[in-house]
């Protein structure tokens, strides 16, 4: 048994439970920071031992490491990285400077890597619970919180709600196919013609499960009021690592064990792809609390993402891939702006809050412009690249209507992201805010840079994820 | 090198104004941008004189490779053709002197803001420059969408003004619908040639002419699908009849964006597009037929409008739709080259008009109400001198610029027989006559008559600085020159050297040699229709002053609705605006009428409303959540069983 | 197990299926037709579970393979760290309103 193919992971559950031991001895008014700091050396020190792995199938056919995986965890990685730095400051003015805070994102970070490397339903089911239970204690920690409290219920009861789908799902694949490995599986139902209806109903149990993960329409509505509830840097950390851990997951399930399906689940896909896209741009429009509305942009988001996974070939999926890296990005910058949001030490997160910021921090103004713009698809920004990826998969499958609708929402979901621009440009200046830590500095420039010169050279990235995409479609 | 630098010296003038703009202050930030311009239009230039008289061979100017990966390699390189040369040398020097207007015409805004303003200019010319010169699709589509946010940022420049906000925005929604349509079609392109690069289209298409794709229900020849898509991109670009909302609106803008805009680049954008891909167009003669019924009725139409409007700069707007209109006309014939002269002509007559049109507005005290205006001519008689060449040039009166190119248009047009071109040459026959209508009209009720502004404001007549008086005598000798220089060899014997490859005509494509043997009523025609507009404005505006508003109400309901423009506004807000906040309202509750008219107010009356409202669907209830996702488990295991 | 499975299993399969599914149900109508308590909600998802479970174990059974009845354990052990951490979070929400009727969780909304 190969058992160095997860050596990543054991090292970082090993490293999680290590830094509780640190943070449980450590003396309290230091333990925060520290074990923060210990979080980000882990992750990236598990980066390097995930760069450094070699391709293979171990565990009895339970874990799988191939190129697919790779560039899916590195994401995850740097996504969880820019997480633990954005409630490095956040923590210190909320009142939450507990070590556990680090910790369940690294614990988290375990879930999602054996997600994106799972091949078969069981080590699936077992990352997404480590996961979500994780982010269900995360979505909670600011105890004293009213909103947060009732964030982290929601999250669980409906979360478990999905958990519990998605595992009858897993119940019922299983006995109908003989097999919980994805090959075995694929093997059964080679013939499209003789899947039964059991398996069926199956597959969508689990996409239902893993959507609601994705967040995408009709499993979306916990989306904003969880998103509004939890501390920013958790809702940052939610829209982030996740979202790419749950949607690697879906394109993984649907093209490898059920790729033989491919005519039958495409069409729930597109109409999932559509409804997310379409009540994303529209619902948007008049939010105004701004991580709302950052809940809703990300349900379109999931929206375009998925029409890479509906186009069912390898273009597509390599679309999916580059929109989720520059959407990562996008997202953990626009959530470190919100959190620098803040006057006289609290937190504010009204869209009007960022009235005449051109004026009164040109520099972050700049920065969430550069967002915005990416996030509505403009050109050269990276977020147009994503949607350039996506929809030419989809045109070469001839999926024009989807396609359409795509741009078309995109047009509407300009309207909101633009007059952000104008708040922030046109309107007359709301006090300045505090200033801004130098971590959260860190997180908009480096997020900024990538978001606006990812055009100037992404060929080893649309390289990586073409290599990727090649493994699940040779 | 000359060209690369004709293209990147305003970048480097907008990145210089826009980053240390508020340091070095409005002064040196005008000086910059202007000096990079300068030198622009001298690089430029002589790029031009040397590709077309030097002797000079065109090519590629490859700077970077850009992307390379797998299927998809694209470098950063300058196509340098008669094509991309004669654009760049138009743009660089107009947007010059534009530049150098804005100095004397944004004087009385308050310092220390102006640098932001140039800084937009330069930056809206690069992109022009940048979508002239792409040696692919999608540096081409770069330079497009930079063109549309640079319009977005000047046409928004007044951003107190709420009318000016909106605008913005809706010149950036209208212009991404046709990029919606531009998009599809570089996929397609993609999809049918595999490349993106100009060389590589060019060479495969006589391979892929029975290439069909199905698209709607239909399968139809992918180079009709494909010219189709590219016209509707350029529909949203230049603003042709569906999608030509934007344009006026876009007059809320300071005066030399009006004219930047209206000139030299934005909307001209369009149809340089056609001219770049007619080699793929040729091939496609129902979606070239579509272009030419478009385009006339485009011209008709915005002229019908222009007739009656009231403010100075929406009546050169509509002219300007109205001309873009022949411009398509020309490309949908598939006489590019008269298309392009056209763009050329028109470039220099009606910036001269917006930049005329500035400096009357500059005069009356910020009046744009022709109908407040009158009696002015002897105040400023340079403005009014250069108003008059202006219109002489645009109604097509020889030997001033408009007559060469419009004749040219109409003879393309005549001489290539099928119905839409027929339509299109009498479309324009109508049009040219409510163009010199229209114009001299303009000219006399703002010029003319007995003063109707109230005495304060007739007190500060005055004529404009030498800063921009001076723009306006180049532009002048622009209106009259460029027509009979350029025209013999544009479209004279030796059109074929003159452009060399740049732009394709199929092999059945004999229009440029036909146009010039239309009978002569077909040359003299437009010049009779044009004096005899001119000649109907004088009897009625100068002669019976009284009869345009009795025959307002005479004829009220012709009146009213082109007024209304057709009434276009309303039906898109009634057809796609309302019902789409009206659903965001249903589901959501989530405002009133402050989003959909108020987008300047908007949030901060949203916010008063505080978050009391009961929400239909989002209600924050757990259980309500989970139905919704049995509901959906329900309807998709239903839906999969059923598809099975 | 394979030949002592048959006399095992006097039941058919899609008995097991059957009450499997019904308690699935019975467990979803328990989320949203609840308006009183939210610990009714966590005692139906341990229903919603123990259906998984059962549907599992009877797959597991006739298929003679053992994979069903390991996920089975495996889904019992999160289950009780789910409901440890659901009963947590019930704790912080009630220290913080003083409620846990399901009615009052719409903070949020809209």
């Amino acid at each position: 048994m190969n058992w160095q193919l997860a050596l990543p992971e054991i090292f970082l559950s090993c490293s999680a439970m290590a830094i509780l031991m640190y943070g449980v001895f450590a003396r309290p008014e230091r333990s925060f920071v520290m074990s923060s700091m210990l979080a980000v050396g882990a992750l990236l020190l598990t980066a390097m031992l995930v760069l450094s792995g070699t391709p293979g199938v171990g565990y009895n056919g339970l874990f799988t490491v191939d190129a697919y995986s790779h560039f899916a965890k590195l994401l995850i990685l740097v996504a969880v990285g820019l997480g633990v730095v954005m409630s490095l400051d956040y923590a210190e003015h909320a009142n939450m400077q507990r070590f556990e805070f680090p910790i369940l994102m690294l614990l988290a970070a375990v879930g999602m890597m054996l997600m994106v490397s799972a091949t078969s339903l069981m080590t699936l089911y077992l990352g997404l619970e480590l996961m979500s239970l994780s982010i269900y204690v995360l979505a909670a920690f600011a105890r004293d919180e009213r909103r947060s409290a009732e964030a982290g219920l929601k999250y669980f009861v409906l979360g478990a709600l999905a958990s519990g789908l998605l595992l009858y799902g897993v119940s019922l694949v299983y006995g109908f196919s003989g097999s919980m490995s994805f090959a075995e599986i694929g093997r059964a139902m080679a013939d499209p013609k003789t899947a039964s209806p059991g398996l069926t109903v199956g597959i969508v149990f689990i996409v239902a499960g893993l959507a609601f993960k994705v967040s995408a329409v009709p499993f979306h509505m916990w989306t904003p009021d969880v998103y509004e509830g939890a501390p920013t840097p958790v809702t940052a950390f939610m829209g982030t690592a996740p979202k790419v851990a749950a949607i690697v997951l879906l394109v993984r399930l649907l093209s490898d064990p059920f790729g033989a399906l491919l005519g039958q689940w495409q069409q729930l896909i597109v109409l999932v792809s559509i409804a997310s896209m379409a009540l994303g741009s529209l619902a948007a429009i008049g939010q105004r609390n701004i991580k709302r509305l950052m809940a809703y942009s990300s349900i379109g988001h999931m929206g375009y993402a998925l029409i890479g996974l509906a186009a069912g070939t390898g273009a597509g999926v390599r679309g999916v891939l580059i929109y989720m890296l520059t959407y990562v990005f996008m997202n953990a910058g626009t959530f470190a702006c919100i959190i620098a949001m803040r006057r006289q030490g609290r937190n504010v997160e009204g869209v009007s809050d960022l009235s005449g910021l051109g004026r009164t921090d040109p520099a972050m103004a700049l920065a969430i412009a550069i967002f915005m713009f990416s996030m509505a698809g403009i050109p050269p920004f990276s977020g147009f690249w994503g949607k350039y990826f996506i929809f030419t998969a989809a045109v070469q499958q001839g999926m024009w209507l989807l396609a359409v609708i795509g741009v078309l929402t995109s047009v509407i979901g300009a309207f909101y992201y633009i007059r952000i621009i104008k708040v922030m440009y046109f309107d007359e200046p709301a006090p300045a805010f505090d200033p801004r830590p130098a971590s959260l500095s860190f997180v908009v420039g480096a997020s900024g840079l990538f978001t606006t010169f990812f055009f100037l050279f992404p060929a080893p990235v649309v390289a990586a994820a073409e290599a990727a995409a090649k493994v699940l479609f040779r | 090198m000359l060209f690369a630098t004709a293209v990147f010296a305003p970048l480097l003038g907008s990145l210089v104004a826009l980053l240390f703009g508020k340091q070095i202050g409005d002064r040196a930030a005008q000086a910059v941008t202007i000096i990079c311009m300068i030198l622009a239009a001298i690089c430029g230039t002589s790029a031009f004189v040397s590709l077309v008289y030097g002797g000079g061979a065109p090519g590629v100017v490859t700077l970077a490779t850009w992307v390379s990966s797998g299927d998809f390699s694209v470098t950063w390189a300058l196509r340098y053709d008669t094509l991309s040369a004669v654009m760049v040398a138009m743009i660089t020097f107009i947007a010059t002197l534009i530049h150098i207007y804005s100095v004397g015409y944004m004087g009385h805004e308050p310092h220390g803001s102006v640098w932001r303003f140039f800084s937009y200019l330069s930056l809206f010319t690069f992109a022009m420059l940048m979508l002239v010169t792409a040696d692919n699709l999608l540096q081409l589509f770069f330079g497009w969408e930079g063109v549309g946010l640079a319009s977005y940022l000047l046409i928004g420049y007044w951003y107190h003004k709420p009318s000016a906000c909106a605008a913005a925005i809706k010149a950036f929604v209208v212009n991404r619908i046709g990029d919606l349509g531009f998009a599809l079609g570089i996929a397609l392109i993609f999809v049918v040639f595999g490349s993106i690069t100009f060389d590589a289209i060019f060479a495969g298409v006589s391979q892929h002419q029975n290439d069909s794709y199905s698209v709607l229900g239909g399968t139809f020849r992918a180079y009709e699908v494909i010219g189709v898509l590219l016209f509707i991109g350029a529909m949203g670009k230049s603003a042709q009849l569906g999608l030509h909302v934007w344009l006026p609106d876009a007059m809320e803008g300071p005066t030399p964006v009006s004219a930047l805009i209206h000139a030299a680049t934005m909307v001209t954008a369009g149809v340089f597009l056609m001219a770049r891909m007619s080699p793929v167009l040729e091939y496609a003669p129902h979606a070239m037929a579509f272009v030419t019924f478009v385009g006339a009725s485009t011209a008709l139409f915005a002229a019908t409008v222009g007739v009656v409007q009231n403010d100075i700069k929406r009546i050169i707007a509509y002219s300007t739709c109205s001309q873009l209109g022949y411009m398509f006309v020309a490309a949908g014939v598939g006489a590019y080259q008269a298309s392009v002269f056209h763009l050329l002509t028109h470039a220099f007559f009606k910036a001269l008009l917006f930049l005329g049109a500035g400096s009357v507005i500059h005069a009356m005290s910020d009046e744009q109400d022709i109908r407040k205006m009158g009696g002015i001519w002897k105040k400023i008689p340079l403005t009014y001198t250069m108003m008059w060449i202006g219109s002489l040039a645009l109604a097509g009166v020889f030997p001033f610029a408009g007559f060469f190119s419009k004749d040219a248009v109409l003879e393309a047009a005549f001489a290539s027989h099928g119905g839409f071109a027929q339509y299109g040459f009498w479309c324009g026959i109508l049009a040219a006559f409510l163009t010199a209508f229209y114009s001299w009209r303009l000219l006399i009720l703002t010029f003319h008559g007995a003063p109707r502004a109230d005495k304060h404001t007739m007190d500060h007549v005055h004529e404009s600085p030498l800063v921009m008086t001076v723009p306006l005598m180049l532009l002048a000798a622009g209106a009259v020159l460029t027509g009979f220089t350029f025209a013999p060899q544009l479209l004279g014997e030796h059109w074929q050297h003159f452009w060399g490859a740049a732009i394709h005509n199929g092999p059945n494509n004999h229009v440029m040699h036909d146009m010039h043997e239309v009978p002569g009523w077909v040359v003299a025609l437009p010049a009779v229709v044009g004096l005899s507009g001119i000649a109907l404005a004088y009897i009625i505006y100068m002669g019976m002053p009284a009869l345009p508003a009795q025959l307002a109400e005479r004829f009220g309901g012709v009146y009213r609705f082109l007024l209304n423009k057709w009434y276009f506004d309303e039906l898109y807000d009634r057809i796609f605006v309302r019902p789409t906040m009206a659903l965001a309202r249903g589901l959501w509750q989530v405002g009133d009428a402050t989003i959909i008219d108020g987008i300047p107010n908007g949030v901060a009356s949203l916010t008063a409303q505080g978050a009391g409202r009961v929400v239909k669907v989002q209600t924050g209830s757990i259980a309500h959540y989970a139905f919704a996702m049995l509901i959906g488990v329900v309807v998709l295991v239903s839906l999969y069983l059923i598809i099975r | 197990m394979g030949g002592t499975t048959d006399m095992m299993l006097p039941v058919p399969l899609s008995h097991y299926l059957a009450v499997s599914a019904i308690l699935l149900v019975m467990g979803i109508f328990g989320i949203f037709l609840n308006r009183k308590n939210v610990i009714i909600i966590l005692m139906s998802i341990e229903l919603i579970l123990l259906a998984v479970n059962l549907n599992l174990v009877a797959f597991s059974a006739a298929l003679g393979d053992l994979a069903g009845q390991v996920l089975t354990m495996f889904v019992l052990t999160v289950a009780a760290a789910e409901a440890a951490i659901g009963l947590a979070i019930l704790v912080i929400y009630f220290r913080n309103r003083g409620s846990i009727e399901v009615e009052d969780v719409t903070l949020m909304k809209g």
